[in-house]
């Protein structure tokens, strides 16, 4: 058994020493290929680096020695060891790839402020003569986000008993239910909201609708999981307490869970519509309607002063829905 | 007077190795105030609970009211569960509701099912649920929230709940273990106004010797999951004390 563990931790290691230095020398290829233009083949950049790992691992200096193996306790100062430097080369050359690839330009930054100027006096001088129809694409992105989370309240809440882990009997199906529906919500949660338009403006078109489905589908992963968390940090004991009367599952359920919860979840919710409104903006560029397709179409004509009332409109609705739901959560707490 | 409750070798190992009791054999008869005694850990919760299958007993016999508790599935246990009231050490009532929903909920295992999802009130068990908060002289407080009442409020709230059940069995859970020693004398005397008035058969789990020995018709002492002691309440001297709670243990009077 202590073997097998021996073994395990020597593998670890000699893997950690791999990576870093596979690591470290395709960066070193990448950086020699920026400046001087000379290919380093990828099956050398790999042997190169496993060998040097494999190597150093074996003299036991390495950084994966250091994290798996190291049993005495060695009050060396870090910069007296080869690990240390090893760490130190690694932040280093990441540092220097990474100033690359993003492009990185402090010139740029500091003089060409002035490209700017188109957007800027338009956001200083927004075109008063499209307010009413801005406030009509504002109005169709407020509704969209209210409908999506409206629609997305009943399943969300239905779903989340099911996803709650101490509502869900220890039992296979119990746990086979619980895993499925988590499992669905945090994909569903992680795939973007502007992908789901992207889809769904495919499904049925482009405009609000296809944004409303796109918010909906985020909108009940998102509050299946806090609903569900929300059912697992409740006082497990009026439930306990109502089982005991003799009460059924689904009494339980209501009587015993509900009333603990329904504050939080209507602050969830609150605070979901906000966000919602806030993403609506966006998932309209990807033809999700309301608003944001009415920016993205003024910004491709270039027209400043329109984009520029647009954005004033879109930022005092996100700043009032902001304070309502704030102000609203904050009631709700006290209940 | 006929057995209410007969334990026939009631075993409890818990998921990790813990046996919590180790064959317990008890018969309690209708009518009777049951004390149990015993240090934190002796196993007094785990027994009191699984008398109503709040925790699955590993093995054994429970019978109660002549029905087999731990044969009964479904229907058929929540059924038990209606006969038997609980009352738990932290009272265990939801908080933000009122005295009185809180209290109705103690008619749910009566309440078909359509019934009770709709939050409606039934007059005649709003009318029972008042008769039993003015039993625990609660009726000014019928419409208050929970959290607004203190301790022995609370747990008066949840003694009305349990006669909401109707019970034949009060299982009581260290009921005053988080009150003040005035709070709680009061509170076990409405416990004890339901034995002898209503001849409620209760079991009652305590700390204090004083209150066992005021209330109690009879007292069984728990130790390491087995039954120590059995007799009433004036056979406990300090001989036996000391059996129950060790050698280095002393009685703290508490009036």
């Amino acid at each position: 058994m202590k073997k097998e563990n021996k073994l395990k931790l020597i593998l670890k290691a000699i893997f950690t020493d791999m990576f870093i230095w596979v690591y470290i020398s395709g960066s070193v290829s990448f950086l020699i290929n920026h400046w001087f233009e000379v290919t380093i083949p990828g099956l050398h950049i790999v042997i190169y680096g496993s060998v040097v790992g494999v190597i150093l691992m074996i003299c036991g200096i390495s950084v994966g020695r250091k994290m798996f193996l190291s049993t005495k306790r060695i009050n060396k100062k870090w910069y007296k060891t080869f690990w240390g430097w090893s760490v130190v080369l690694i932040l280093f050359i990441t540092f220097i790839v990474g100033w690359i690839l993003v492009e990185v330009n402090p010139y740029k930054f500091f003089t060409k402020f002035t490209n700017t100027s188109g957007i800027m006096s338009g956001i200083f001088n927004p075109n008063l003569d499209i307010l009413i129809v801005s406030l009509t694409a504002l109005a169709e992105t407020i509704y969209l986000a209210l409908l999506a989370t409206i629609f997305a309240i009943p399943f969300a809440f239905i779903l989340s008993f099911f996803a709650a882990r101490n509502l869900m009997p220890k039992t296979l199906i119990g746990n086979l239910v619980y895993i499925i529906i988590r499992t669905f919500a945090t994909v569903f949660r992680s795939i973007e909201a502007i992908v789901w338009a992207i889809i769904f403006s495919v499904w049925v078109g482009i405009g609000p609708f296809a944004g409303m489905l796109a918010l909906m589908i985020h909108s009940i992963a998102a509050l299946t999981k806090l609903y569900s968390e929300q059912i697992e940090n409740i006082d497990y004991g009026p439930v306990e307490a109502i089982k005991a009367t003799g009460a059924n599952t689904l009494q339980i359920w209501v009587f015993g869970v509900i009333p603990q919860i329904i504050s939080p979840f209507l602050a969830f919710t609150i605070y979901r519509w906000d966000i919602n409104v806030r993403m609506a903006t966006i998932v309209g560029f990807v033809g999700g309607g309301g608003i944001g397709l009415l920016l993205l179409q003024q910004q491709q004509l270039l027209r400043w002063h329109n984009v520029g009332m647009i954005i004033w409109l879109i930022a005092v609705v996100v700043w009032i829905m902001d304070m309502v739901s704030a102000k609203v959560r904050e009631k709700l707490r006290g209940m | 007077m006929k057995n209410i409750i007969e334990i026939k070798n009631l075993h409890k190992v818990y998921t990790g190795g813990t046996q919590a009791l180790k064959g317990i054999n008890l018969n309690v008869k209708e009518g009777e105030f049951c004390i149990l005694l015993g240090l934190s850990g002796s196993g007094k919760t785990t027994f009191l609970r699984c008398l109503n299958r709040l925790i699955e007993p590993t093995s054994g016999e429970i019978i109660i009211d002549g029905e087999n508790v731990i044969a009964a599935k479904g229907q058929k246990l929540r059924l038990i569960r209606r006969k038997i009231g609980m009352i738990f050490q932290q009272f265990n009532l939801i908080k933000n509701l009122s005295s009185l929903t809180n209290v109705l909920t103690g008619k749910l295992g009566y309440s078909s099912l359509l019934h009770s999802v709709v939050f409606s009130k039934n007059e005649k068990d709003v009318r029972i649920a008042m008769e039993n908060l003015n039993r625990v002289s609660l009726k000014d407080l019928a419409e208050n929230k929970i959290k607004n009442l203190s301790g022995g409020q609370q747990q008066r709230v949840a003694i009305a709940r349990a006669l909401m059940q109707n019970p034949k069995v009060i299982l009581a859970d260290e009921p005053v273990a988080s009150l003040d020693p005035a709070t709680a004398d009061s509170v076990m005397k409405y416990l004890g106004d339901l034995n002898k008035k209503d001849k409620i058969t209760i079991i009652c789990s305590l700390h204090f010797l004083s209150l066992a020995r005021k209330y109690g018709t009879r007292v069984v002492a728990l130790k390491d999951g087995e039954i120590v002691f059995d007799g009433t309440p004036k056979e406990i001297d300090k001989k036996r004390f000391k059996e129950i709670y060790g050698e280095d243990a002393e009685e703290v009077e508490i009036r």
